[in-house]
């Protein structure tokens, strides 16, 4: 099985990019993660052509090639960072890979909260109809005070937070075995791949 | 009522922007609606800040002017779109202009339930804790089916619509007269009395005393003696002004010099708490607005000057001696540039003050090595002057085979030395070294530049010839007292006896041309307002751009990397403005790609005279192992170079009699660091190496070493060419160090008059450069020392040229 893990951020450094990294390693021996990194897309603007600049359309093939997605987001502002926000807007508004595609949302950030609020947002964001990704229901992977979290190694040091991180990903692998075998349907599919909102507007839908 | 509206997305057709215009016509008779679009917002990262620039800078100027804020959100994806996501978050950044602003939320959507997810998130986004607007409660005005919702003229159809926005509207008017009524701070009362209070400042402790009656702040003075001469004096002119006159502690820092600025602001927080009052509410007090109306300044001289450091005050000066009027116009608060942070020694051939001094241990031997240089190695145009120098250096070998003998020097060794510290090879394989034209100019006129400046009023220290770091040879000129400021107080004085207007804090943004030929500047000064210059000639004289990390990695090709977090030893101003300038009227550029790095800067600021900074060859350099990786004597790349092989911090040694070699420092400010941590001092070599957690055993066998090097008189590891002192005496100091950007050599392409070429090489009428802002002449590598005595000389010439040249156009009328 092979994962894309999203770093939800364009900052140097990042927690955020440091769990997706201890996850790849750490669970090498179940799934194999690619991490792919938003810093290089360009800042969303509706261009009229819709078409894909070049950076988007190689994150989108990787989101298109792999079995399920997970988003690691930091919170800024109470939501997710406008750059994380811009790349989902690419994604929607050009190629649509998100489409069906099991989605696990983890977050690491500073302060003690973790980063609910920005993960609350990004799960109504997914569900949007032009993105309809199957976010996993009842996992919220919160990991606060991200920076004391991980040794020299990168190695996560709280053995609390490595078994919830371990349960959590054995249960979004079983979620992704499972959402195979229920989504074969592709009319929903091609449906939300034309879905348009000033079509709703006409009254079309 | 003003207003300000933001169209929530950078899209080219918004209905959000139609509504907007909408709100704006329809009750402009209520409120003055200014529009603000995102179009030119970047995307927020953090690693890039931006809150500086104008597009950030005018939102945050108009909102914290406006009484209130209505944004009109369209909803992308179930939430607010990435680009108005983008502006709220560099409005939490750095800048928090929407901190108790009341806002209105509106919003245009395609779909029926208008853009009710999206206002919901918006909400929540604006209540974090780095925004902290006040959002207006309830009054949710929703626009669904946009497109059908205006008609021809941009009006709203429905009659039902407008009322309800008509009903939020004035409930709006009314929640911000509230809220700007809750967020007048309570009156303040103190204790009265005088507080003694002590503040941190950029060098160390800084005493103050504030005096505060039952409601004011009547009084603060300060005793300025430690901070640094010639860069705090403007923060302590202004800080305590603007505290007393607004009462509020809400003023902004002064460029060039936040540390003291902080610092008096701190102090005087700390007198108000212990007065019985609480700072915070202080800081919350908004100082008077000055109303930001655009006033322009018009102003018509013979010569206007680009920058108030060495180069540009020189040519100013230079102006003013002929008799004729001058402006020069600087970007700070305060005059000086890179050259009031300059170590002082200006380089100048001048045997017969040289002749008096001994010559010391290793300076033979590098005699002895350039005349051993293969001449074939030499460019041809500098190859006659070589061999005239050899045989100069020859006949001194020979005279003094038998004697310590005297300081050599000659204006050829400083040219072929200049050439020689300057030709370097980047990356890419290709060779640079200085033209030879510049460097002739500048090594035949240095030493008239010293005796220029004396004229001026510069005093110099003729009992010690002295070499700044990476100089190569002893023929430094170093002024009485304060070291660069010394240049630029001799120079502002006479600039301003002589009539010379200077005018600060005002950048110049771009250059006036009349067919071709440059004739003036546009500046922006002020409190908002615009300075137009008309001129016969400008003078660039701005300095380079080693404070702009960006540019130096477009250009670089000599370093293999240079990190985005590297320190400077620059003044923040040196961002590179004058080749902006230049290049916008066409001039070329040559040796961009190399930059000098500070070997020997501090690891947290860059500064160069925290530690003991002693002379060169005094330096043991010593790296995290406690071992000796470079000949200390060596050029700044070498050295620099070196650090980065190994892990770029290192340790400058030294016992208590090269402590008293030190420039710069005082034992006072010496204990303060080592107190601070950023200074090590040990009675043994033993407990020093165990501070900077190195093996005893090898620091102290590296010193045994080098002390017995210094006996010997030669270093047969890495052939330190000239030694002083051992490091003998306790206490023992170790001053950690790290290369910084300190010197941009590439710069607009000059010829010997000081013109600016363009890229057929041909002179851009009316435009002159001098000093750092020029490049061709130090070419890979400048030499410590060099730099003043190339603004000194250049910045002569470009004023004499500036002059003439006007003559010979038009006849003195
Ligand atoms: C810490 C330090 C130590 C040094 N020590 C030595 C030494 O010992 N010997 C030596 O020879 N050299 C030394 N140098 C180098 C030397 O100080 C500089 O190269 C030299 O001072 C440059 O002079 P300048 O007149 O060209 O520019 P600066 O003195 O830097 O002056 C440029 C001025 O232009 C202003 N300016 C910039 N942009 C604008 C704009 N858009 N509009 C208006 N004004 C603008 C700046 O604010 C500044 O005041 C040192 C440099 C540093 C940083
Ligand atoms: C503009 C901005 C706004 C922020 N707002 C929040 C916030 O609302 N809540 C929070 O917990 N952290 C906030 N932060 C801190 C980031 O959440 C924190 O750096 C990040 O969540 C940690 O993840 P990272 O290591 O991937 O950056 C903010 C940071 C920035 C730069
Ligand atoms: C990338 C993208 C995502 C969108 N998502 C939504 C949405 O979640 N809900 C909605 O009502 N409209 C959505 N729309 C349509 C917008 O409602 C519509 O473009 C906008 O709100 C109209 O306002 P404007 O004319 O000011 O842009 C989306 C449009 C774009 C380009």
């Amino acid at each position: 099985m092979k994962l894309v893990g999203i770093v939800g951020t364009n900052a140097k450094m990042s927690t955020n990019r440091q769990l997706l990294q201890y996850m790849q390693q750490h669970f090498a021996d179940q799934v194999t993660i690619e991490i792919a990194e938003i810093t290089d897309l360009p800042a969303f603007n509706e261009p009229e052509d819709r078409v894909a600049p070049a950076a988007v359309q190689a994150l989108s093939d990787q989101i298109k090639a792999a079995d399920g997605v997970i988003f690691a987001t930091p919170e800024y502002d109470h939501s997710i960072p406008a750059a994380l926000k811009s790349a989902i807007e690419w994604l929607s508004y050009t190629t649509r890979p998100l489409i069906n595609k099991p989605v696990m949302i983890v977050g690491a950030s500073n302060g003690a909260l973790g980063t609910s609020r920005a993960q609350a947002h990004l799960r109504q964001i997914l569900e949007a109809p032009e993105l309809k990704a199957l976010v996993m229901p009842n996992v919220e992977y919160l990991l606060g005070h991200s920076l004391q979290a991980f040794d020299d190694q990168g190695n996560l040091t709280d053995h609390d937070k490595v078994a919830e991180l371990a349960d959590d990903v054995t249960a979004f692998l079983a979620f992704v075995t499972l959402t195979e075998k229920i989504t074969p349907e592709n009319k929903f599919m091609e449906k939300n791949q034309q879905f348009s909102w000033s079509q709703i507007a006409d009254g079309r839908d | 009522m003003k207003l300000v509206g933001i169209v929530g997305t950078n899209a080219k057709k918004s209905y959000n922007r139609e509504l907007l215009e909408f709100i704006q016509r329809h009750f402009s008779d209520q409120a003055e609606l200014e529009i603000l679009e995102l179009t030119d917002v970047p995307l927020f990262n953090e690693n890039d800040d931006q809150s500086q620039s104008p597009v950030i800078q005018a939102f945050n100027e108009k909102i914290t002017a406006a009484d209130g804020v209505i944004i009109a959100t369209p909803e992308h994806n179930h939430s607010v779109p990435s680009a108005l996501k983008s502006i709220i978050e560099w409005l939490s950044f750095k800048l928090h202009p929407l901190d108790g602003k009341p806002v209105m939320i509106v919003g245009a959507s395609y779909s029926v339930q208008g853009s009710s997810r999206a206002q919901l998130h918006l909400r929540q986004i604006l209540d974090a804790p780095g925004v902290n607007a006040s959002v207006m409660p309830g009054s949710e005005f929703l626009l669904g089916r946009a497109q059908t919702a205006f008609d021809d003229q941009g009006n709203l159809k429905e009659s039902g619509t407008v009322a309800f926005l008509e009903s939020c509207f004035a409930k709006f008017m009314k929640f911000t007269d509230l809220v700007n009524a809750m967020n007048v701070p309570d009156a303040v009362s103190y204790q009265p009395g005088t507080y003694a209070v002590t503040a941190v400042g950029h060098n160390g402790k800084l005493p103050m005393s504030v005096t505060l009656s039952k409601d004011r702040i009547e009084d603060i003075q300060i005793d300025t003696s430690t901070e640094t001469k010639g860069i705090a004096e403007v923060a302590f002119k202004r800080i305590p002004k603007a505290i007393i006159d607004g009462q509020t502690l809400a003023v902004d820092a002064v460029s060039g010099a936040s540390m003291t600025s902080h610092g008096v602001i701190d102090g005087v927080a700390e007198a108000v708490k212990a007065a019985g009052a609480n700072p915070d509410d202080l800081k919350k007090r908004q100082a008077q607005m000055t109303k930001a109306v655009q006033n322009i300044t018009d102003i018509t001289t013979d010569v206007v000057v680009v920058g108030a450091g060495g180069a540009g005050l020189t040519a100013a000066a230079k102006v003013l001696q002929q008799g004729r009027n001058v402006l020069v116009v600087e970007k700070f608060p305060a005059v000086g540039g890179n050259t009031v942070r300059a170590g002082g020694p200006m380089n100048a051939a001048d045997p017969e003050w040289q002749h008096q001094f001994e010559a010391i241990p290793g300076e033979k031997h590098t005699l002895t090595e350039i005349t051993q240089i293969d001449e074939a190695t030499i460019a041809p145009e500098y190859l006659a002057d070589f061999r005239v120098l050899k045989t100069q250096i020859n006949a001194y070998l020979k005279e003094n085979k038998d004697q310590r003998g005297y300081l050599f020097d000659s204006t050829l060794l400083h040219r072929i030395q200049t050439y020689l510290g300057g030709k370097r090879t980047d990356l890419q394989g290709h060779q640079i070294y200085g033209q030879y034209d510049l460097v002739k100019v500048l090594t035949d006129h240095a030493l008239e530049s010293v005796k220029w400046l004396e004229n001026i009023g510069v005093d110099f220290d003729k009992s010690q010839v002295t070499m700044p770091v990476g100089a190569i040879w002893r023929r430094g000129h170093k002024p009485m007292g304060d070291q660069g400021f010394a240049f630029i107080k001799a120079l502002q004085k006479f600039v301003t006896d002589q009539g010379g207007r200077i005018l600060t804090e005002t950048p110049v943004q771009s250059l006036t041309t009349t067919a071709g030929k440059v004739d003036g500047l546009i500046a922006q000064g002020p409190d908002h307002t615009k300075v137009i210059v008309h001129a016969k000639a400008v003078i660039l004289a701005s300095g380079g751009f080693a404070a702009n990390t960006k540019m130096l990695q477009q250009y670089n090709t000599y370093w293999t990397a240079i990190d985005d977090d590297i320190k400077t030893t620059n003044s923040p101003a040196m961002t590179g403005d004058g080749i902006r300038l230049g290049t916008s009227v066409g001039a070329d550029l040559v040796g961009m790609g190399f930059s000098q790095m500070m070997p020997v800067s501090d690891p947290d600021t860059g500064e160069l005279f925290s530690g003991l900074q002693v002379p060169p060859q005094n330096f043991v350099m010593v790296n995290q192992a406690g071992k000796r990786f470079v000949n200390e004597y060596g050029s700044r790349d070498e050295l620099t170079q070196a650090a980065i092989d190994n892990g770029s911090l290192f340790y400058l040694i030294a016992d208590d009699e090269i402590k008293k070699t030190a420039y710069n420092t005082t034992q006072a400010k010496l204990d303060a660091q080592v107190a601070a941590g950023t200074l090590y001092r040990a009675d043994t070599l033993s407990d020093l190496a165990k501070q900077l957690q190195m093996d005893p055993a090898v620091l102290t066998k590296t010193i045994e070493n080098y002390n017995s090097y210094v006996d010997a008189g030669e270093d047969p590891e890495f052939h330190k060419n000239a030694f002083d002192l051992k490091v003998q005496v306790a206490p023992f100091y170790a001053t950690p160090r790290k290369p910084a950007t300190h010197h941009t050599m590439g710069g607009l392409k000059i010829d010997t008059g000081a013109h600016v070429l363009n890229a057929d090489g041909q002179v851009i009428d009316g435009l002159y450069a001098a000093g750092e802002v020029a490049g061709g002449i130090h070419a890979g590598n400048r030499l410590g020392g060099n730099s003043l005595a190339d603004i000194f000389t250049f910045g002569r010439i470009a004023a004499t040229n500036a002059l003439q040249d006007e003559l010979t156009v038009t006849p003195l009328g």
